[in-house]
């Protein structure tokens, strides 16, 4: 009996040996050649729904930018004036019958992976559910030119448009994914966001969803009969990390391939230390600010006490030494970006446009003009018994920014101004934003290729997410002109005439523009990055065939 | 038995129901709106409040939860917002996460730590049980996150001798055998699982020391080795039993430490659980989510001490249950 | 020798007390005397192009942090901030525990009741979830509440304790005299019984102000911790998580403070467990 007992931990012990070492040894694959291979992508966060118009995230749209085309895609190029940035996509050509009417001819090839072809009435579909209020779109206002959607016939689709503007081509193809009518037809639109199509979508794109085991991977497979060129990658699997970190750990051990945006100093050391991967950076399509309310914080109908009076925000403005912390929270990895703009929009990256400098004498200065004094040597200023002291709202879930707001704490702190962190999730973020119950908010915005949409947005009177109500005739005026400039050099000019108000008027601390830097495995090849999606040229990436390894020859 | 038992069910009940409601007003109460895009996304106004209508978010408080009361008797969850999916479904896939990693943890904590305790106990105040005294102290007493930190990055990263992450692996695990599924779990949940049940086995090492060296001093113990048995007869077979039942006891505590642990390695880890599912919600202000998750979390910890009191009835015989 | 004296040599006996004493001090003395041995601000950012993420060095003894910060002079103004707020914080739930438990615990009948159903509704759900809920009620919270927050979620398994201890006492001949003499029920219960029945508070404070500890490191670790700048120990270790590869001694130090005074305070409850009641069986800690 006393043998027994001793020999049951080895068996034990052996028996676990064997399973541990059976799930390396069933690996085996069988696929050769030019079109095998699997691209693993590292993903923070994670996806809910792979409907393009409930759909809220980026990483999100990653996805189903595989899964589901537009009717035009659009080039690196960056160009959104007219049609010369686009490429055919579901559509194989159109024109313009008159100036407010765009004929759309779709290319019969065109299918939805379930069979049926590609036809004119999914686009009316498609725009009557964009529009519609119960499917609870994203922002709409890029929509609101188009007056109907019609389907002329199986394979041609007529765009009305209500009035004539430079970008109509533009608003036309980029926002709207085309959606499967005979699939969803049936459906309510208000169950949309909850419906099982989220989760097992069928689209007309170059790769099917295969698997998809939530909050952990999402497996997606090439279409062999893609009408547009069969892809080149076999299998794109998406893990989902919890952060960051976690994300560049799997790259970095290689248990992932690639990452869309290696965030930090650090992380990207750490990549750069990896021999196996290479680096691709790109314009980033995000800028960072620090936003001031110039209404009370709390009350929209009073001004506010501190950041009413323009000269105390420039000279914060003027206080902030932006290039240093870019440098040391980014490792020169971003820029200073002149006005509200990413990098993305390299177009308006002009010398006729420069940042507000660094200079806290000129600083100090403007704020003791203004009567804003150390009264009590406490070292923070103050005026008729306030302090110059402010609050900031930082979202907890972005390191950066976090990061930004010690940094701003310490540089303000050295013109006697008191800065306060306030961090919190993103929910609540965005309901102090909505209901303007902040004095300042570190923010980030993802921009469309163009302004035009953006920049009213968030800094015209009345733009939806113009949270500081900062209201100027004369830049709405500008923005407008800038809009309908009908070239690209007008266009350049017109927008630098207004950037130029805005700068002057300083409603925001212009921060950084990140500079993006992606990672992938060295065996791939062919990798083109677009920079408004990543991965939207990812069916032209390839494994040369010496060079696949055992996951990419893993067979299905 | 039935009427103690019938006892601890209604109580059981009563307590959870007293969570939900707390819980509710909580949430509901609490400063954030549900429903808004990811940040930097512009927000849509219309689109929220017309989401909110559509949830019925703008009821009056009381309504709202009578509504949630009648749909929860129907055995209705409620839809999930930031799932994009009814909340049965997203905890169903949530769950058996949790339960493994639990029920890993666990068995580690309990196994390694009587085994331990029980060691240390026979070798009570010589040198082995001063050092392991001293390491189980130290491991008790470390934060759970940043051991997790710690070993994801000596274990998963430096020495890759474990993954990084994951419940299986994204890539191969469709193509194994059943056993390699099976192995590749266990190297999944190696690591989280150790995290969770080593701090937890040095409690229970720690407690099953104490319990047995009591029950060492006690006469029977004397009367064993007096008969001539041998060390480990006397230990295991004789002491051991009774020093089992206060760490059985200690079984219906190990549940609300293990799930606020597994809150936090599942963060470290990526291990989609319920702990990560309620966090994520909170922030999300996912009512319906949030709501279901605390009741699961509370019915687990009341079930759990109701078994834990039955275990030691059954195992004491001195124990009487009185309803 | 007189009982006093015979469990303080009790308590030396443990030589594993003897030394979380001394950490105990030394920490506390690091907390009180901070202004005088840091050499820099806690929240000073020296230089944050040339000294971010520099190792331990003559200048920097635990080297600097993401912004550029002194570790060691964050991590003694840390003390302050991480040792008071699981000190006070245990506090307010020992007061909160002690109380409901000696009024349950006294005055049994329905009082009891209600007081014990509540305790078991707190004991139900996992703490971290109750103390997430109730931070994402206020998105501002200043260390007084965050305080306050852990106090009051914290005293449910002491008011247990105390319970089974008062409920027992209440029998003794001491406490019939008392009540046979007409003295009002709170006095006897300030007076007579609270003082017997302290053994197992100071034990579970003791070991409660570790649990406090780790928990306010747990939640800063998600990020819902003490705000910045003000350092303490858990979200010394959050700021630093993603350098732990490149630069892990920005996380290393904090959380091995947070394990030795946790281990200090471990060893002392064991220790006291030992001087005030050799017999007693043993007990569980306060908190999860």
């Amino acid at each position: 009996m006393a043998i027994t007992r001793s020999r049951r931990p080895t068996v034990f012990a052996v028996l676990l040996l064997a399973l541990v070492a059976s799930h390396a040894c069933s690996r085996r694959g069988s696929c050769r050649g030019e079109y095998c291979g699997t691209l693993v992508l590292s993903v923070a966060g994670s996806v809910t729904t792979l409907l393009p118009p409930v759909s809220t995230t980026s990483a999100e749209r990653n996805i189903f930018d595989q899964i589901f085309l537009r009717l035009a895609d659009f080039t690196a190029s960056g160009v959104t004036i007219g049609d010369s940035g686009f490429v055919p996509q579901l559509a194989r050509s159109w024109e313009w019958s008159d100036p407010l009417t765009l004929t759309f001819h779709l290319d019969p090839r065109a299918r939805w992976q379930d069979g049926p072809p590609v036809t004119a009435a999914d686009v009316q579909f498609t725009f009557e559910s964009y529009t519609d209020t119960a499917v609870a779109a994203g922002d709409l206002t890029a929509l609101r030119h188009i007056a109907a959607v019609t389907a002329t016939d199986s394979f041609t689709a007529v765009f009305r448009f209500r009035n004539q503007y430079p970008e109509a081509f533009f608003d036309a193809t980029f926002h709207m994914r085309i959606l499967p009518a005979h699939l969803l037809r049936d459906t309510q639109r208000r169950d949309w966001s909850t419906g099982a199509f989220g989760h097992a979508p069928i689209g007309n794109g170059p790769y099917r969803l295969v698997r998809w085991v939530p909050n952990e991977t999402v497996e997606l497979a090439a279409d062999s009969s893609f009408f547009l060129g069969r892809p080149h990658v076999r299998r794109l699997i998406w893990r989902f990390a919890t952060d960051m970190n976690l994300a560049v750990t799997q790259v970095v051990s290689g248990e992932a391939d690639a990452i869309e945006v290696l965030v930090g100093p650090a992380n990207i050391e750490r990549a750069q230390a990896a021999e196996h991967l290479q680096l691709y950076p790109y314009p980033g399509v995000t800028y960072t600010f620090l936003r001031f309310n110039l209404r009370a914080n709390g009350d929209s109908l009073r001004q506010h006490p501190v950041f009413a009076d323009p000269d105390v925000r420039r000279a914060l403005v003027l206080a902030t030494d932006r290039a240093s912390m870019v440098q040391s929270a980014t490792a020169g990895r971003a820029k200073v970006p002149p006005g509200p703009m990413p990098q993305k929009w390299t177009w308006l990256w002009v010398p006729e446009l420069t940042p507000p400098p660094f200079d806290t004498a000129q600083a100090n200065q403007l704020l003791t003009a203004r009567g804003w004094r150390d009264a009590d040597g406490d070292g923070i200023r103050d005026r008729a018994g306030r302090k110059l002291s402010f609050h900031v709202a930082v979202p907890s879930t972005s390191g950066l920014r976090k990061q930004y707001a010690r940094l701003l704490q310490e540089q303000f702190r050295a013109v006697g101004a008191e800065l306060l962190i306030d961090e919190m999730d993103n929910a609540a973020l965005g309901e102090r934003l909505a209901a303007g119950t902040f004095d300042t908010a570190l923010e980030s915005f993802e921009t469309d290729p163009t302004p035009t949409s953006g920049v009213p947005l968030i800094w015209g009177s009345g733009g939806g997410s113009n949270f500081g109500h900062y209201r100027n005739a004369v830049f709405d005026r500008q923005v407008s002109i800038a809009s309908a400039a009908p070239t690209q050099s007008a266009a350049v000019s017109a927008w630098v005439t207004a950037l130029k108000t805005l700068d002057r008027d300083a409603p925001g601390i212009m921060l950084y523009a990140l500079d993006n830097v992606a990672a992938v495995d060295k065996r791939f090849t062919d990798v083109q990055i677009r920079p408004d999606s990543w991965l939207a040229l990812v069916r032209n990436w390839r494994i040369p065939p010496d060079r696949l390894n055992e996951r990419d020859r893993v067979g299905r | 038995m039935t009427a103690w038992l019938l006892r601890r069910l209604a109580t059981a009940f009563a307590i959870v129901f007293t969570v939900v409601t707390f819980c509710f007003i909580a949430i509901h109460l609490a400063p954030g709106t549900p429903f808004l895009p990811e940040e930097g996304r512009a927000i849509n106004p219309a689109a929220v409040a017309h989401l909110r209508r559509e949830y019925g978010l703008d009821q009056p408080l009381p309504v709202q939860y009578v509504r949630y009361l009648a749909a929860l008797a129907r055995g209705n969850l409620g839809e999930s917002f930031s799932q994009h999916r009814p909340v049965a479904a997203a905890i169903a896939s949530a769950i058996p996460n949790t339960v493994v990693l639990a029920g890993a943890a666990l068995v580690i904590d309990f196994v390694l730590g009587i085994a331990l305790g029980a060691y240390q106990a026979a070798r009570a105040r010589r040198r082995a049980d001063a050092a392991l005294t001293t390491a189980t102290l130290f491991i008790y007493s470390l934060p759970i996150f940043w051991l997790g930190l710690v070993l994801l990055l000596v274990f998963g990263q430096w020495l890759g001798w474990f993954p990084v992450g994951g419940v299986t692996d994204p890539v191969f695990y469709d193509s194994l055998s059943w056993f390699g599924k099976l192995g590749d779990r266990l190297y999944h949940l190696a690591l989280p699982a150790l995290t969770l049940g080593i701090v937890g086995a040095a409690g229970t090492a720690r407690f099953q020391r104490a319990a047995l060296i009591e029950a060492l001093s006690q006469d029977f113990v004397r009367t064993a080795r007096a008969k001539g048995l041998p060390e480990s007869a006397v230990v295991i077979r004789h002491a051991l039993r009774d020093a089992l039942l206060p760490v059985i006891a200690l079984l219906g505590l190990a549940l609300p430490f293990l799930l606020t642990g597994a809150v936090l390695v599942e963060t470290v880890f990526a291990w989609p659980g319920l702990g990560k599912l309620a966090t994520d919600a909170i922030a999300a202000r996912d009512y319906p989510l949030v709501l279901a998750a605390t009741m699961l979390a509370s019915i687990a910890v009341v079930l759990g001490s109701l078994i834990a009191d039955l275990l030691t009835a059954l195992a004491d015989p001195r124990v009487r249950l009185v309803a | 020798m007189g009982p006093r004296g015979e469990a303080w040599r009790r308590f030396f006996r443990h030589p594993a007390a003897t030394a979380g004493l001394a950490v105990l001090v030394f920490f506390g003395t690091m907390a009180i005397c901070a202004p005088l041995l840091a050499p820099f601000r806690p929240s000073q950012q020296l230089d944050i192009v040339g000294l971010q993420n520099r190792p331990p060095s003559w200048q920097h003894l635990l080297g600097t942090d993401l912004y550029s910060r002194d570790i060691w002079s964050r991590l003694a103004y840390g003390a302050q901030v991480s040792l008071g707020i699981g000190t006070l914080g245990m506090a307010v739930a020992v007061s909160l525990g002690g109380l409901v438990g000696a009024a349950a615990g006294y005055f049994r009948g329905w009082i009891d009741a209600v007081l014990m159903r509540l305790v078991d509704v707190g004991l139900s759900v996992p703490r971290i979830f109750i103390v997430l809920l109730a931070i994402a009620l206020w998105d501002r919270l200043g260390t007084g509440s965050l305080i306050l927050l852990l106090g009051l979620t914290g005293w449910f398994a002491t008011s247990r304790l105390v319970r089974s201890e008062v409920l027992s006492l209440r029998e003794r001949p001491f406490a019939e005299a008392a009540r046979a003499a007409g003295a009002r029920p709170w006095r006897i219960i300030t007076r007579h019984i609270v003082p017997n029945a302290a053994a197992p508070l100071i034990i579970s404070a003791a070991l409660g102000i570790g649990h406090m500890m780790l928990l306010e490191a747990g939640l800063s670790f998600l990020g819902v911790g003490v705000a910045p700048p003000q350092p303490s120990w858990g979200n010394m270790i959050a700021d630093g998580r993603d350098q732990i590869v490149t630069a892990p001694w920005t996380s290393l130090f904090p959380g091995l403070a947070i394990a030795l005074t946790v281990m200090a305070l471990n060893a002392i409850g064991d220790a006291l467990r030992d001087a005030l009641d050799p017999r007693a069986e043993a007990l569980v800690p306060a908190g999860d």
